[in-house]
């Protein structure tokens, strides 16, 4: 029997209950034994622009998405519309049948660029500019067209509130019917989407009925869907995940600036502050509790992450790239003064405030050289949920280990990606604390007399020392003297050295399938694992690949890096920026240069789909550079 | 033993580091203030923690035998509210100047005063950007021309006592460098005050400020406290209004008299850190700096499961 596999699209107008229904799917997937993989894409908008999700569906755990979907679920017309190209001959469209006499005139909420691109694309194929034109191409294209009459069901089965505000649910329920999931595993996914409203369930669970009935008497042929027995997981964002990872690792001062797509992890983190959920209650509850602070902006939220990190409290912020520009004096300070500080840096589209709520990985160079002279910090990137959680306890740990600012890089994509997690290892990370001062009475913070450039951590409130961005002397005061400046550079640039031979190589970099490939794919962030799935895919072609997957940027594993690529043939960098910045990093510490790229900088995921086309591109028509555009 | 009684007139808050101020400067009689509130206090040493910007008064925390920290232009609020949140115990002091604190860091000064957090900010004012040689600092008023600038002042001034009554700092005060028993004594009733306090500290630039010496200043300054009726505190809601608007309209008075004492202080604001307790159990006896974040093997004693309850899936 062929595995299911499932790529489903679900759109409407943002703050039309995209969420709620994209919740009810994963819950009712996930009760019936399956996996979940979903990516949130949305505009800059509070309400009413088109939003959707991309969600692919699998009893394995699915690691990426595909185009075209197998349904693609319309809440809004301009669904339609904008996703004419991203449902293929054989799948289903469903559609609210309101949506008839709807003409792209008025789509209002289609911005003029997207809105002249849709009409070119219409006028091409002789279509009218309506959603007749795009039913027409659907039907050209063998494509099913479900309408179903929204409000009327609505209105016949449940008589609280306006009809739209069940859109969501019977958009969800007839997805879920015709995908031939079961109807109680669609019952459940509300009870559990809904648990913390329980007066809703019920009318919830009528849309859904009304939905099944509805397909259930139509022409529409619909085979049953196998379910399995499901496994305890967690249903987590990049966000989530990351917020998670930190508290486990010891977080307990959180400052932010609200921000998109980073506020999300401090939103959680404050909805926390109590700390409800330790494992030994009795023990230490009394003790731990959470501080999150909204700050007035980012300066203040790295410096005074800085303080609180001078009381021996394991301390963060989290930001994106315009908050993390404004952060770049505050985490020279922190190098030069040797504060364990943790910034988590979400990227998304720049320059400037780009393109806010969409992808981007175009910060490493930045979060690289992020300040002004020479000082250690480190840059560490995730690409999974596994990942954030792991490295988000990391992330503190290498802080109080080695006394310097901590860039944990994640992008957009990844923040947003909506994944299943198995259960978590808690033992899999243990906790370091950082290197404590014995001697109180002269206390020197900056002490010389250390080989792996490591002086003994000061304590506010135990310990009397001085600090100074300025240079300064053992104590903390500030000096200009010569040599004293020449032991302090080297006592501090040290640490990277230490970090380097301490951090075992699979926190580094990692090389994924056979060590002889045809193509060696480089990657970082979220594209790890569509590319993990690539080499899979490639494999039953009979294309052999491997991917060298980078996790720490500072200090690099330029040694392995190198031993790696001098030994592959075709080496293609995949990653979300225009010009390659990690190609140009595995450069600058290798002096491997890489010709062949895939990039994407529109602002949206790669696609499964996509990056095999362009391999093929460039290994057939040598094409060296691939720059990939799908996604609206 | 009550923490600190031992050091009782015996610990010497100042240490041996070279002051390298300019001769008559009053920045001195602002570390002066600070060790004899310090001393009277009989504050233990581990317990307070300064935190100054940069420039001439960025440099007064290395003098103090106390933990200091001398950090960025600007920057030294968030920075002090950040030693203070998590670890409310500690008694922090932040000593920045006027260009410091109202013009690089003018957002934190105002964001503080909504927090309340209970940091007290010593603001040195001398009008001018010393270090920098004398650049007008926005406390100069408009048209007034000292020494180093070329045309008289282009821009209006701060009033940084009615800024810190409007962005509601509980504890509001201003002092002179020279009325040192005064200003000490300021100090130590921002210390015992729960909220965030300004003390405004009215000081000589020798060196660059040739209008405000310290002749014109003695000339005009006048103690608020002379007056017996003065009574700037509110220790009942009811009170605030016509206190706030007392000590308000007082603190526009500028020229040829110029009050210095308190101008304002309310007890019935809740500091930052008390309404912190209210969401954080055990927050004032267990702040996140006095917390164990591992279990006795080193591990997490995080349930992650638990912490996403809401979410998980069975």
């Amino acid at each position: 029997m062929q595995e299911t596999d499932i790529n489903l699209l679900v759109g409407g107008p943002q703050g039309g209950g995209i969420d709620s229904a994209a919740n009810m799917i994963s819950m009712a997937f996930s009760l019936a034994g399956y996996n979940i993989y979903g990516i949130r894409e949305f505009h800059s908008n509070i309400k009413g622009r088109h939003s959707y999700i991309h969600f692919r569906i699998m009893h394995e755990r699915p690691k990426s998405l595909k185009y075209p979907v197998d349904i693609m679920v319309a809440l809004d017309p301009d669904t339609l519309f904008e996703h004419m190209f991203d449902v293929a001959q054989g799948s289903k469209v469903v559609y609210d049948s309101a949506f008839n006499t709807f003409n792209l005139k008025n789509a209002r909420m289609i911005t003029s660029d997207t809105m002249t691109r849709i009409q070119d694309e219409l006028a091409e194929r002789n279509l009218t500019f309506d959603v007749k034109g795009v039913l027409d191409y659907f039907k050209s294209a063998g494509i099913d067209v479900i309408a179903i009459p929204f409000d009327k069901l609505i209105n016949e089965n449940v008589h609280d509130g306006p009809a739209n505000r069940y859109y969501n649910t019977l958009g969800a329920g007839t997805t879920l019917a015709l995908l031939g999931l079961d109807e109680d595993h669609a019952d459940d996914g509300i009870k559990f989407a809904f648990k913390k409203k329980p007066k809703v369930i019920e009318s919830n669970i009528k849309v859904i009925k009304a939905a099944y009935d509805y397909v259930k008497t139509s022409p529409i042929k619909v085979a049953t869907l196998p379910t399995y027995p499901a496994t305890p997981r967690m249903l987590l964002t990049g966000n989530d995940a990351t917020a998670l990872g930190k508290l486990m690792g010891g977080l307990r001062f959180q400052t932010y600036y609200p921000i998109t797509p980073a506020s999300d992890e401090s939103t959680l983190l404050e909805s926390h502050e109590e700390m409800k959920f330790l494992k030994n209650a009795d023990d230490v509850v009394k003790k731990a509790g959470l501080v999150v602070v909204q700050c007035e902006d980012e300066l203040s939220a790295i410096n005074m992450a800085n303080g609180a990190a001078l009381t021996g409290t394991r301390s963060a912020t989290a930001t994106s790239g315009p908050g993390f520009s404004l952060m770049a004096e505050g985490i020279g300070y922190a190098g030069m003064t040797e504060i364990p500080v943790v910034i988590t840096f979400y990227q998304r589209g720049g320059p400037s405030t780009g393109l806010p709520t969409r992808n981007g990985q175009a910060d490493l160079l930045f979060a690289l050289n992020t300040g002004h002279g020479e000082f250690p910090k480190m840059v560490i990137s995730s690409g999974d949920m596994e990942e954030c959680i792991y490295d988000g306890m990391k992330s503190l740990n290498y802080a109080q280990r080695y006394q310097m600012p901590v860039i944990h890089l994640i992008d957009k994509t990844l923040a947003n990606t909506m994944d299943l997690v198995p259960e978590i290892d808690v033992k899999k990370v243990k906790i370091v604390k950082y290197n404590e001062n014995t001697n109180h009475e002269n206390f020197k913070r900056y002490s010389l007399d250390t080989e792996n450039g490591i002086s003994p951590y000061g304590v506010f409130g135990k310990d009397i020392f001085w600090m100074t961005g300025d240079e300064h002397d053992e104590l903390g005061h500030v000096t200009e003297d010569s040599a004293m400046r020449d032991k302090m550079m080297e006592k501090r640039m040290q640490k990277l050295v230490t970090a380097d031979k301490e951090i075992p190589l699979e926190d580094k970099a990692v090389l994924y399938g056979d060590e002889n490939a045809d193509i060696t794919y480089v990657t970082w962030g979220s594209q790890k694992s569509l590319l993990l799935d690539t080499i899979s895919e490639l494999k039953k072609q009979g294309i052999s690949a491997n991917l060298l997957y980078l996790r720490m940027f500072e200090p690099f594993p330029s040694e392995y890096v190198a031993k790696v690529l001098k030994n592959s043939h075709l080496i293609i960098d995949v990653e979300s920026n225009m010009t390659g910045q990690a190609a140009k990093v595995i450069r600058m510490n290798t002096g491997v240069n890489i010709e062949n790229f895939i990039l994407k900088y529109n602002g949206r995921h790669i696609t499964l789909d996509e990056v095999l086309r362009s391999t093929k591109n460039i290994m057939e028509k040598k094409t060296a550079l691939e720059v990939l555009q799908e996604g609206s | 033993m009550q923490k600190g009684v031992e050091n009782k007139g015996k610990y010497n808050f100042r240490n041996n580091i070279t002051i390298d101020w300019c001769p008559g400067c009053g920045d001195f009689g602002i570390v002066s203030a600070v060790t004899q509130a310090l001393s009277n206090m009989n504050m233990d040493p581990d317990d307070v923690v300064a935190v100054s910007g940069i420039g001439c008064s960025g440099k007064t925390p290395h003098y103090l035998n106390i933990a200091g920290v001398h950090t960025l232009h600007g920057r030294a609020i968030p920075y002090a509210v950040g030693v203070k949140l998590s670890n409310p115990n500690l008694n922090v002091l932040v000593m920045g100047g006027d260009g410091d604190l109202l013009s690089i860091g003018a957002g934190h000064f105002v964001g503080e005063g909504r927090r309340n957090s209970g940091v007290k900010v010593i603001l040195y004012n001398n009008s001018v950007y010393g270090l920098t040689k004398g650049q007008a600092a926005p406390t100069l008023p408009l048209g007034e021309k000292v020494k180093s600038l070329a045309r008289p002042n282009i821009m209006g001034k701060i009033n940084p006592i009615t800024l810190a009554m409007a962005s509601g700092y509980s504890f509001v005060a201003r002092a002179f460098s020279s009325e040192i028993k005064q200003l000490s004594s300021i100090i130590e009733r921002a210390i015992k005050h729960e909220g965030s306090a300004v003390i405004e500290v009215l000081q000589p630039c020798p060196t660059y400020n040739d209008v405000n010496t310290l002749d014109w200043y003695r000339q005009r300054v006048y103690k608020l406290e002379d007056d017996k009726s003065w009574d700037p505190v509110v220790n009942k809601k009811e009170e605030d209004e016509e206190k706030f608007d007392t000590g308000y309209r007082k603190s526009l008075e500028w020229g040829d008299h110029i009050p210095i004492g308190i101008f304002y202080e309310n007890n019935t604001i809740p500091s930052y850190t008390n309404r912190l307790a209210g969401i954080v159990p055990d927050y004032l006896k267990y702040p996140p700096a006095l917390q164990d974040v591992s279990d006795k093997d080193g591990y997490t004693i995080v349930d992650p499961i638990k912490t996403f309850e809401e979410k998980d899936i069975e």
